[in-house]
């Protein structure tokens, strides 16, 4: 039986009604058509499902939809501001840190959340926030990199 | 399935009633939404606590710290009082799974659930902690002994059995604990083996010391040989050394493929303990010579 779902993606307002027992990440793709969230293993182990919900960067793949509920989500596609890319993802793209991209989308945003919450880290705090995130090209110097990159860049624009 | 994201404690307690098993709590979800999906459970209705206000709280309460059973293990492990009288417990909730799996899981769920060598129970289980378990009965307290009933099974019937909180006694000045894990890597890997110690020691000697160890058997083990043998016993390296021998009469590890073989985590183990014991003499600097 479907339930009513109630629940705001990039600042958009969403009323549904859903079949609870769908992950949120197939509700983010096939039903609302925000493709940028991937799904990789589908099991909480590979981060390319990554979204902040309230603040928080979770897995999407192993949230029930319902888990959504009068939530505040952000995926990559509500990043841009008016069309400009975020500068998580211009030091992304400067620093080579993109290789295939599958991981790409849930990196930047679980950089994002690490930033919001610590505009300063350490690259040990970087290692450990972004531990869950698997990149099979392997480019992870450049990701760190990327990271501390952006971060010093925010800081900068913030005292602007 | 139906889906009912619950207010308090007592809407959890009717909705299990009435659903008579076949409703079931769920709090993260990040193993019960997988177990689902492969079959290994089921249910017609989850009753999701993780909005409940008051099983969020994180507090001191007439000398314990009480951690409600819906505090997020990021929540836990990077709370003041938490890092302040408990910081084996902060490492054991901050090396589950990764960040991610830490955002949204708890540390309830971790020892429900009941894996042997999960991190962030197997480092509560020697705090000696209060399990408070509410259901239609009413409300009663359970120790770290009653909550396992097998690899992967709980005593606690979460179709039936609300875990509200969790107390643990604010340790003296003479206590301290440590939690060590032997690791193929770091994040998104469960352990090869895991050991959590806490001791008190007074002018030199111990005077108790508890001992678990995981995988090597139902839950978190405990190491009774070593413990008893432990007290009284001068704080050196030769009593740690001997402490970590003991504690293999009372393990029995299997072979993993993927986490070391039962001859190699009996080689390891006594380091493991012998690390836990040196941890908790220089937290209490208490290392003679």
């Amino acid at each position: 039986m479907k339930q009513h779902l109630i629940t705001t993606v990039n600042g958009q307002h969403i009323e549904r009604d859903v079949d609870p027992s769908m992950r949120l990440v197939d509700f983010l793709r096939d039903e609302l058509l925000l493709t940028g969230t991937k799904i990789g293993c589908k099991q909480g182990e590979c981060g390319a499902c990554t979204i902040i919900m309230n603040g928080t960067a979770v897995l999407s793949c192993i949230l029930p939809v319902m888990k959504a509920m009068n939530a505040e989500i952000l995926t990559i596609e509500g990043l841009d501001e008016d069309g400009k890319l975020n500068p998580i993802q211009e030091e992304f793209i400067k620093g080579g840190a993109i290789q295939c991209g599958f991981c790409t989308p849930g990196l930047i945003m679980g950089t994002k959340a690490l930033l919001d919450k610590n505009p300063s880290p350490t690259r040990e705090e970087v290692r450990e926030d972004l531990s869950g995130h698997i990149c099979r090209c392997t480019g992870y110097k450049k990701i760190e990199d990327s990271v501390m990159k952006a971060a010093e860049r925010l800081r900068e624009e913030s005292h602007d | 399935m139906n889906y009912v994201i619950a207010e308090s404690t007592a809407e959890v307690i009717e909705v299990l009633k009435k659903a008579n098993g076949l409703a079931c709590i769920v709090a993260g979800g990040t193993d019960l939404v997988l177990d689902i999906d492969t079959g290994k459970k089921s249910a017609g209705t989850l009753v999701d606590i993780m909005r409940i206000p008051e099983l969020k709280k994180i507090e001191l309460v007439d000398g314990f710290l009480e951690i409600g059973s819906a505090a997020t293990l990021t929540e836990i492990h990077s709370h003041p009082l938490v890092k302040q009288y408990f910081p084996s417990l902060a490492k054991g909730c901050r090396t589950v799974g990764s960040r991610l799996i830490q955002n949204v899981a708890t540390l309830a769920g971790n020892v429900i659930t009941a894996q042997p060598a999960a991190d962030a129970g197997m480092s509560l289980s020697v705090l000696d902690p209060q399990f408070v378990l509410v259901d239609e009965g009413g409300t009663r307290i359970c120790g770290v002994d009653g909550m396992y009933a097998g690899f992967g099974v709980s005593e606690v019937d979460s179709c039936k059995t609300l875990l509200t909180k969790i107390r643990i006694r604010i340790p003296n000045e003479h206590e301290a604990a440590s939690f060590q894990r032997l690791e193929l890597r770091k994040s998104l890997s469960l352990p090869m083996l895991n050991v959590a110690a806490m001791g008190s020691i007074s002018g030199g000697h111990f005077d108790w010391v508890r001992l678990r160890m995981a995988p090597v058997g139902k839950g978190p083990v405990r190491a009774v040989q070593a413990e008893e043998w432990l007290a009284g016993q001068p704080v050196t390296p030769e009593t740690f050394s001997h402490a970590g021998e003991l504690a293999l009469a009372d393990a029995k590890p299997r072979s993993n493929p993927l986490r070391g073989s039962k001859e190699y985590r009996e080689l390891t183990l006594p380091v493991m303990v012998e690390r836990a014991l040196l941890d908790i003499a220089i937290q209490l600097n208490a290392l003679e010579g």
